[in-house]
């Protein structure tokens, strides 16, 4: 039986019309209620992520290996452990005994590789990661419990995008297939997984309800007696909403809230919030062959004019200045001397050096429409070009002609402001963007160009031997600086705010916005 | 020396509160955007200037209306932002009576193929949601003042059309347009000379109510994002932005949003009085 | 008679309906766009970006592209939302009910407040309040949705605490299975009076806001009508002994403004529907409004172009409503 909080609220009422409301219950246990602004349209692992879809991803499904933490580690998971070849091309993963799906089946190397097989088949969401190092027939089920994966070609960042791969149940997904569709249709508002919650209700615009799943294989961290009876994530896409329903307690955990709505929660009693810094980076990127901006002294002027302060005056502080093009807590981060900063003069020098010494120019500035940071991040620059005597044309535009746009260098923008979250801890996801090969996609409208640069990125991603990938990593990380494909801005901070209940929420910087891992939380009261 | 009839028009329009309140607040409007730039106090806000630590001041001596987001003086932004939708208003409409006349008067001087084709592209665009297409039509352009009048314009011509044809339907069989054709009149000098002068009440009319709902429109897509570029001042797009301040800062949308009221009001209120004088036929409520 | 005469209106909408659909299909494809890029999500590489072209079909020539979407239209598709990948045809039909709830309850009011409102303003003609209703008239439609709406929100929600500021039903009530997707219909078929409450206490703002314009114009035809009543000589004689006959002249009033009342409810209904893309984003209502205009940010056309289609439909019904009822009410019509 359902109690719901609106018959609890009823009941108060009538005995203690002062008492505060409590956490939704059902039976002797709590439901965590969680509200963000963005929807869950399509719940198929296999076919879409964002930081709303993989967070329910997460609870209903296991993959192999799980990141944690901050700095983030590779944890096992559905594997005990696995084994790398020498050569960098083999991988051998050991499941674990006890791992059922939901329904009862064992989780066994036939569906890891049916998963895998899916995946990439599908030639959609996650595919990409692997897409072009692994073929769906050099992936063998050896035994009940081992999968033997063999790459194409050696490709260092293989382990840290496994997580991402949530296994399915190919029983259940076999059971539901639709016009050979590989069992599309029905993934996208049901689940066949091993996770800790099962899907109970899944209302993707409004409405996602999971229980716990009692005899979850992996077992509850908080013990038995903790566990929540399940938890609710529920789409407001308006921030007042969010919030009155935190300070009514009606919802425990919220997100995507303005940092001037953080600072004024953060004012409240019984309210905690979760600030840390995250892996996304936002960049302005320079359109590195047409245009006054293939001009790499314009590039610097620009870079150095830039008002970086009011990058972080614009979240109210909370955000990080980029000190590489590659985020903190990434694997070969390094902080790059002479990553530029305001500095007029040296602005006015490199002015002078390009072909546009007195400026007298009109750039564009392309943003993604309707996002208002960016939009105040072009103010900022706008009003930091000035004293250059260059002119700053802001435009928002729909995501689909900014890439459509920026797939040709001839199109691309002078300026586009871009957030890029990197889906895995490897330092390639992120230096790959800087390669040839992403010129015209999204994160490669700088269409950047050094021979050098590429030949390194391509080298680095097949290297076995880590310390010399590390290095080649840093030298990669200082060439792309001194090229200024782009400036380099900051990386702002993910806030949560809860009710002080709320227990063992944990922050990893490769979740995505917003997103958080639901496994161990609980409620204590 | 007036004329009669203007000093009787004159003397209606003096009579009727709502239509003096209509001309004052039209003119108040008029005078700001004509006078904004040496009247604000603060007029580096409007063009970009970035002062973050200043920024969402509740509102004082210095700053009557309070800051916005990025530490600009809302107050300034507001006067200046009345130049552009003042523009844009008469743009708009005079854009759209300039489209939609001609072809009103042609469909109903005309007859025929003429007509039917005429007036069954005005019942397209007449029956359909003219918000929703101009916005998908701005969605896909990129947002813009430009963008935004174009796709007004659009959605707006088609009422003119109705307008014109009506009248000229209705002047067609009149004596004095029988008695021009039978003197051997051009018919392009018929249309010019009697046609539109006598259908030119009702239009301008609607074009006085228009102004209004025009600057209401430019307004509306501001709101949604889809108005001028920043820095650019559009009253509009300011609320949409103080939205996300609401309800700690409820002051920054007050100013913009009492602005785009006052002036469609304004403009609403003469066009009602004009129609007292004007078209009085056309009076009803 | 009345048949053919129906079969012809019928005809003329099939055929502006289809114009409707050349109109949107170029507007969303008058821009470069690359929707492909956006169903493949921003990590894709190229190999995905073409996969989910094909899987859209927007490899196809453009007039291929437009058969498609025609003979989809046809079985009643809608298309696939490229930012979803969802059928647009079942969005439609979640938002749609609660579009139409909204203008439903916003009409209401209109005739609701605007008819008594408009006769008493009569009554009490060049006075005081008269004068304040005709302001008010003119507000009605004068009055920015977005930023009155806005007041609102401040006023009743956040300062009084009387209303909730947006949404349709609280965050903790967990929304009930739809039978018509009405919930005020849907909480009184079910016999349920809390939820009943609770979502007229969400509902009952946006309502309000929608229906000015609309109240607007009601009020003035039968403020208009009234004065016309009230000037008849037996009225004026009447009011000189103090003796007027109230109730026939209400009655004869309310007559006299049931077909102009009639006619600005068919003509105000598609403009509600076009204005509910304001207050729905405003008050956060989850209908066609906001899912055009959202969809319409982001680029996404299909759903676009399925709103205003549904739209352009309600416009299109109303006025031929509103024209067949004319033909039963008025007798000259009739006899013509």
């Amino acid at each position: 039986m359902n109690t719901t909080r609106r018959g609890i609220l009823a009941g108060a009422a009538l005995l203690a019309p002062w008492q505060a409301m409590g956490f939704e219950r059902e039976g002797g246990r709590k439901v965590l209620v969680f509200s963000g602004n963005q929807a869950v349209p399509v719940l198929d692992p296999h076919v879409r992520y964002d930081w709303s879809t993989r967070m329910i991803q997460q609870g209903v499904y296991d993959a192999l290996l799980k990141y944690v933490g901050d700095p983030p580690r590779i944890v096992p998971w559905l594997a005990e452990r696995y084994e790398a070849s020498a050569d960098g091309l083999t991988y051998t993963f050991h499941l674990a005994a006890n791992a059922t799906f939901h329904n009862g089946d064992a989780v066994d190397a036939e569906a890891v590789r049916f998963s895998f097989e899916r995946g990439l088949k599908l030639n959609a969401g996650i595919a990409w990661m692997l897409k072009d190092f692994l073929k769906p027939e050099k992936i063998v089920a050896v035994d009940a419990r081992t999968v033997r994966f063999t790459l194409e070609r050696p490709f260092a960042p293989f382990i840290s995008y496994v997580p991402w791969w949530y296994i399915v149940n190919p029983k259940q997904v076999l059971a539901n297939v639709s016009e050979g569709d590989y069992g599309r249709k029905w993934l996208t508002e049901n689940a066949a997984g091993s996770g800790p919650f099962k899907l109970r209700r899944f209302d993707g615009n409004s409405l996602i309800h999971m229980d716990t799943h009692a005899a979850y294989w992996k077992g509850w961290p908080m013990g038995e007696a903790n566990r929540l009876a399940g938890a609710i994530f529920r789409i407001v896409r308006e921030a007042a909403p969010r919030r009155a329903g935190l300070q009514r307690r009606e919802i425990d955990v919220i997100t995507n809230m303005s940092p001037d709505d953080m600072e004024q929660l953060a004012k409240l009693p019984g309210i905690r919030n979760e600030d840390h810094a995250g892996f996304t980076t936002f960049g302005i990127k320079f359109n590195c062959q047409t245009g006054p901006t293939a001009d790499v002294n314009l590039r610097k002027a620009i870079a150095h004019a830039m008002d970086y302060d009011a990058l972080i005056a614009i979240h109210n502080g909370g955000a990080r200045l980029m000190d590489s093009p590659f985020p903190p807590g990434m694997e070969s981060h390094i902080s790059v001397p002479g990553i530029p900063r305001k500095d007029l003069d040296k602005a006015k020098q490199y002015l002078a050096r390009s072909r546009f010494p007195n400026g007298d120019i009109e750039l564009e500035y392309v943003h993604v429409q309707g996002l208002e940071d960016p939009r105040r991040i072009g103010l900022a620059l706008l009003d930091s070009l000035r004293p250059l005597n260059i002119r700053l044309n802001i435009v928002g535009q729909p995501w689909t002609t900014m890439v459509a746009r920026g797939s040709k260098a001839e199109t691309a923008p002078n300026m586009t402001s871009v957030y890029v979250t990197p889906v895995g801890t490897d330092p390639d996801t992120v230096a790959y963007q800087y390669h040839r090969e992403s010129w015209g996609l999204y994160y490669g409208m700088s269409h950047y160009e050094n021979p050098e640069v590429w030949r390194m990125i391509g080298e680095a991603r097949g290297m076995v031997d880590k310390p010399a990938r590390l290095a080649m990593y840093a030298e990669i990380q200082r060439r792309i600086v001194a090229d200024q494909p782009e400036i380099f801005g900051m990386i702002p901070n993910r806030t949560w705010a809860m009710r002080d209940y709320v227990k063992g929420f944990q922050f990893s910087p490769i979740r995505f916005t917003g997103e958080v891992d639901l496994y161990p939380m609980w409620i204590e009261a | 020396m007036m004329g009669r009839r203007t000093r009787l028009a004159l003397w209606q329009l003096r009579r009727s509160f709502s239509s003096m309140l209509g001309l004052g607040l039209v003119a108040g409007i008029v005078l700001l955007a004509l006078l904004g730039p040496w009247i604000v106090p603060y007029p580096d806000d409007v063009a970009g200037a970035v002062n973050i630590s200043g920024k969402l001041k509740p509102p004082s001596a210095t700053h009557w209306f309070g800051t916005d987001e990025v530490g600009n003086d809302i107050l300034t932004r507001v006067i200046i932002g009345a130049r552009l939708s003042l523009l844009v208003g008469v743009g708009i409409t005079l854009a759209a009576a300039c489209i939609g006349v001609p072809l009103g008067i042609l469909a109903g001087t005309a007859g025929g193929v003429v007509r039917e084709a005429v007036m069954r592209v005005t019942d397209l665009f007449l029956s359909v949601p003219g918000l929703v297409l101009a916005i998908a039509l701005v969605a896909a352009l990129g947002p813009g003042i430009v963008n935004a009048m174009v796709a007004l314009v659009l959605v707006w011509w088609p009422g003119y059309v109705r307008l014109a044809e009506a009248k000229a339907l209705s002047l067609r069989e009149e004596p004095f347009i029988e008695a021009a054709r039978v003197a051997g009149a051009s018919r392009f000098r018929i249309l010019w000379r009697h046609v539109l002068p006598n259908s030119l009440s009702p239009i301008i009319v609607k074009m006085s109510m228009d102004v209004g709902q025009a600057i209401l429109a430019v307004a509306s897509l501001g709101f949604l994002g889809l108005g001028a570029k920043p820095p650019t001042p559009e009253w509009g797009a300011m609320i949409s932005i103080a939205r996300g301040y609401l309800p700690d800062w409820w002051w920054y949308a007050i100013c913009p949003g009492a602005f785009i009221y006052a002036s469609v009001l304004g403009f609403n209120l003469l066009g009602d009085g004009l129609r007292d004088i004007l078209d009085p036929r056309s009076n009803r409520g | 008679m009345i048949a053919a005469y129906v079969a012809r209106r019928l005809a003329l909408a099939g055929v502006m309906l289809f114009g409707l659909v050349c109109l949107t299909f170029v507007i969303a494809n008058v821009a470069p766009s690359d929707p492909a890029a956006l169903a493949a999500g921003p990590d894709a590489g190229r190999s995905q970006i073409e996969q989910a072209r094909r899987d859209y079909g927007l490899d196809k020539p453009l007039h291929e592209q437009f058969l498609r979407y025609v003979g989809d239209l046809a079985q009643g598709e809608f298309g696939r939302s490229v930012a979803t990948g969802r059928s647009v045809g079942r969005d439609l039909a979640r938002y749609f009910p609660a579009t139409l709830e909204l203008c439903l309850v916003a009409m209401s009011i209109g005739l609701v407040v605007g008819i008594p409102l408009g006769m008493l303003s009569a009554l009490f003609k060049d006075r005081w309040l008269d004068h304040v209703t005709r302001i008010f008239a003119v507000s009605g439609i004068a009055l920015p949705p977005f930023w009155f709406g806005l007041l609102l929100q401040l006023g009743f929600a956040t300062w009084l605490g009387w209303l909730p500021t947006s949404g349709r039903l609280g965050v903790a009530t967990e929304p009930p299975e739809p039978i018509t997707g009405m919930l005020l219909l849907d909480s009184l078929l079910r016999g349920d009076a809390a939820l009943f409450w609770e979502s007229a206490g969400y509902i009952i703002l946006p309502a309000l806001v929608l229906s000015l314009p609309c109240l607007a114009s009601i009020l003035r035809v039968n403020r208009s009508e009234m004065v016309e009543c009230l000037r008849a000589d037996y009225i004026t004689a009447a009011r000189a002994h103090g003796t007027v006959p109230w109730r026939l002249v209400a009655v004869h009033a309310l007559k006299n403004a049931m077909l102009p009342t009639l006619a600005i409810i068919g003509l105000r209904w598609g403009w509600m529907m076009s204005s509910t893309v304001l207050v729905e984003t405003v008050f956060d209502w989850p209908g066609t409004g906001l899912y055009a205009v959202s969809s319409a940010i982001a680029g996404d056309f299909k759903p676009v172009m399925g709103v205003t289609l549904i739209v352009g439909l309600n416009f299109m019904l109303a006025n031929l409503v509103v024209d067949l009822l004319y033909g039963v009410l008025d007798p000259r019509l009739r006899d013509a």
